[in-house]
């Protein structure tokens, strides 16, 4: 999952979770402050009313009778004073029904035991739990539309906030790492940002790619200089030994150990001209403007192999549309991808074996040329080796040579990849697979 | 006929000498453009074998002057750096044909003869084999009026033993003559045999072919 999205997902799922903790908690708080101001307000109540009682005397209250009641208009609260005969107790404060004229009615009621006058009276002050609760629902949700607003409103300034700060991640990612394929030729431009991290970050990238650029670009000037200065001296070794073949008076034997040296030497040469080749691919000697229908290349190659196929017996069939073309490519470049594929196929083949030549069109995507043989396979853990220059074959003890090398060069300069499925001793599949982009004519033709 | 090889690398030169001697060409040698062009304005050559790669001037602007000191040379370009521009450039320039170094003295003589029969028309491109006819500008075997059907790659080895006749050609030197740049050295061999055998089994079938040897050990030759 990317940064950003996992940043959002946490932002918005822990405000979420604020919400219903609030939810869960709002009833209860306010309950709780209801229930302790009413307390309260009972215990004033009372205060006041000893207040009077002992300023004016009990018969402010009773006025002449053993007991008192009165209650506001809608019975929300009431008060009560009568003779008590029981112990002194503690104030009690506690939820409970009343009559109060026919009404039945919850009360939070405060109960109160005082002596006056050698007398015990028991006062009641009591309030309507439905007066109480009054301002609670509309309290809650007051708080929790407030509430909601508030992350509504901090939601979105962090996702905004949070996506402006990752910009710059998505950038070094975009323009160092996707869909950078090596080699690098274009410069690497350092990102626009104020965060010393992505800073750090993103130099240190472009730094290691310049190193990597430059050790390759280094390695390519070697191979083509070493390439180039073995050319000569091979060339002088091979004619000398044509001219010293033309000795008629040589013994068969001595002929025979030329033909050995001679083709040492042409394996030599062949070593040398494919990487020569490679890193002239490699330094764009080779100018991409070419179209082609690979149907058209596909039957040239076939009929270049046509006698190697009809000498080893293979049945090689084609199953590529036709009216299909590939541009901004190197003809000659993608007629050797495609001579050195399918050349191994025969290659590695069995006697009286098949070839299938197909392709699959994904419209817009990619156009994908199939290879497949009915050859020897390649081994598992030499699959990822294959391409590489030198790399030996552990099992078959024959190296596959620069053919493949030759191969992926190609493929990658023209930014195609080139992917193998293969099951050791049944076959491979090499699947040719150009990038969608090829498939249109390019707009700009300069 | 003469031929001038303008080729810095003395002991280059002095093999392509030597080859080009016994199959009866007169040789010059230049070591520099200098030396060159002085002998291009005192002789005037069939052939001129120009090296690309001179220390005292650029391949190519020898090549430009040479072709309008001596106009009727045929010239074939010789080089390592094996650029295609170069290649491009000096086929534009004029020259006739283009080798890139390494390569075989038996390629560099049929790319000769080859330009020679181009220029020289239909008149000896018609050789006798045997009781076969070989037309080289038509690619094609006649037995008296009968033509027998080769493949393009069997016709190419038949003329290149043709051409290098009474010589010992290796499997290799033939590969590389018939596939080029794609030979794949002892994997071909193998085809080398496959396609003389199938040249033997089309021609016997009119005439024998005992001009057609093997030699053990070393590959074919055309003896006659």
């Amino acid at each position: 999952m990317k940064l950003l999205s996992k940043l959002t997902l946490y932002t918005t799922l822990s405000k979420i979770a604020i919400v219903i903790l609030f939810i869960w908690l709002l009833p209860r708080l306010v309950n709780d402050v209801a229930s302790r101001y009413t307390n309260y307000y009972l215990k004033e109540q009372k205060k006041k009313v000893l207040d009077n009682i002992h300023k004016k005397g009990i018969d402010y209250y009773l006025g002449g009778d053993s007991s008192y009641g009165s209650y506001t208009m809608l019975k929300e609260e009431y008060i009560s004073l009568e003779p008590s005969y029981t112990e002194l107790p503690v104030d009690t404060i506690e939820t409970s029904r009343r009559i109060v004229e026919n009404d039945t009615l919850t009360y939070r009621l405060l109960n109160h035991v005082f002596e006056y006058g050698h007398k015990k009276y028991m006062l009641e002050i009591g309030k309507t739990v439905a007066a109480i609760d009054q301002y609670n629902g509309p309290l809650q949700r007051v708080a929790l539309y407030v509430l909601i607003g508030l992350i509504a409103f901090t939601l979105i300034v962090d996702l905004i906030f949070t996506r402006l700060l990752l910009r710059p991640l998505g950038l070094i990612i975009r323009t160092k790492l996707v869909n950078r394929k090596f080699p690098f030729k274009e410069d690497l431009l350092p990102i626009k940002t104020s965060t010393t991290d992505f800073k750090y970050l993103d130099n240190s990238l472009i730094g290691l790619m310049n190193k990597i650029k430059e050790a390759f670009e280094k390695e390519r000037e070697f191979t083509s200089n070493a390439s180039h200065e073995l050319m000569t001296p091979i060339g002088i070794l091979q004619n000398k030994l044509e001219n010293l073949m033309m000795d008629n008076e040589m013994s068969e034997e001595s002929q025979e150990k030329i033909i050995g040296m001679m083709n040492t030497l042409n394996r030599l040469k062949k070593i040398v001209r494919s990487l020569l080749f490679i890193s002239r691919i490699e330094n764009d000697q080779f100018a991409k403007a070419d179209h082609v229908k690979p149907r058209l290349l596909m039957e040239e190659v076939v009929k270049e192999l046509e006698d190697r196929l009809e000498a080893r017996g293979i049945d090689l069939r084609l199953k590529v549309s036709e009216d299909l073309t590939l541009y901004a490519i190197n003809r000659d470049l993608i007629f050797q991808l495609i001579y050195n594929l399918v050349n191994n196929a025969i290659r590695y083949n069995k006697e009286g074996g098949k070839i299938l030549i197909s392709d699959q069109l994904i419209p817009g995507k990619s156009y994908t040329l199939l290879i497949e043989d009915t050859g020897t396979g390649i081994q598992e853990n030499d699959l990822a080796n294959i391409f590489d220059r030198f790399k030996k074959s552990k099992i078959a003890g024959e190296g596959y040579g620069l053919g493949l090398s030759i191969v992926q060069t190609i493929a990658q300069y023209h930014g195609i990849d080139i992917d193998v499925r293969s099951i050791y001793g049944e076959g491979s599949v090499f699947s040719i697979i150009f990038p969608g982009a090829m498939l249109s004519k390019p707009s700009a033709i300069v | 006929m003469k031929v001038l090889i303008v080729e810095d690398e003395k002991t280059m030169a002095l093999e392509m000498e030597a080859f080009l001697k016994k199959s009866s060409y007169l040789c010059d040698l230049a070591y520099t453009a200098k030396q060159a062009g002085k002998m291009m304005e005192d002789n005037s050559y069939s052939f001129i074998l120009l090296d690309l790669g001179l220390p005292d001037r650029d391949g190519l602007e020898v090549l430009r002057e040479a072709k309008k000191n001596c106009p009727d040379a045929s010239y074939i370009i010789l080089t390592a750096r094996g650029d295609l521009e170069d290649r491009i450039k000096g086929l534009d320039l004029g020259a006739d044909d283009y080798l890139p170094k390494p390569f075989s003295l038996l390629e560099l003589q049929s790319r000769m003869q080859a330009i020679q029969r181009r220029k020289s028309g239909l008149n000896d491109s018609r050789v006798l084999l045997g009781d076969f006819m070989i037309d080289l500008i038509k690619r094609a075997v006649f037995f008296e009026e009968q033509e027998i059907e080769l493949s393009r790659r069997e016709f190419d080895l038949l003329s290149y033993m043709l051409l290098h006749k009474n010589r010992p050609l290796t499997r290799s030197q033939l590969s590389d003559h018939v596939w080029g740049d794609y030979s794949e050295g002892d994997y071909d061999s193998n085809f080398i045999d496959v396609h003389i055998k199938n040249i033997r089994k089309k021609m016997t079938a009119f005439a024998p072919v005992e001009w057609l040897q093997t030699i053990r050990g070393i590959g074919y030759k055309i003896k006659i």
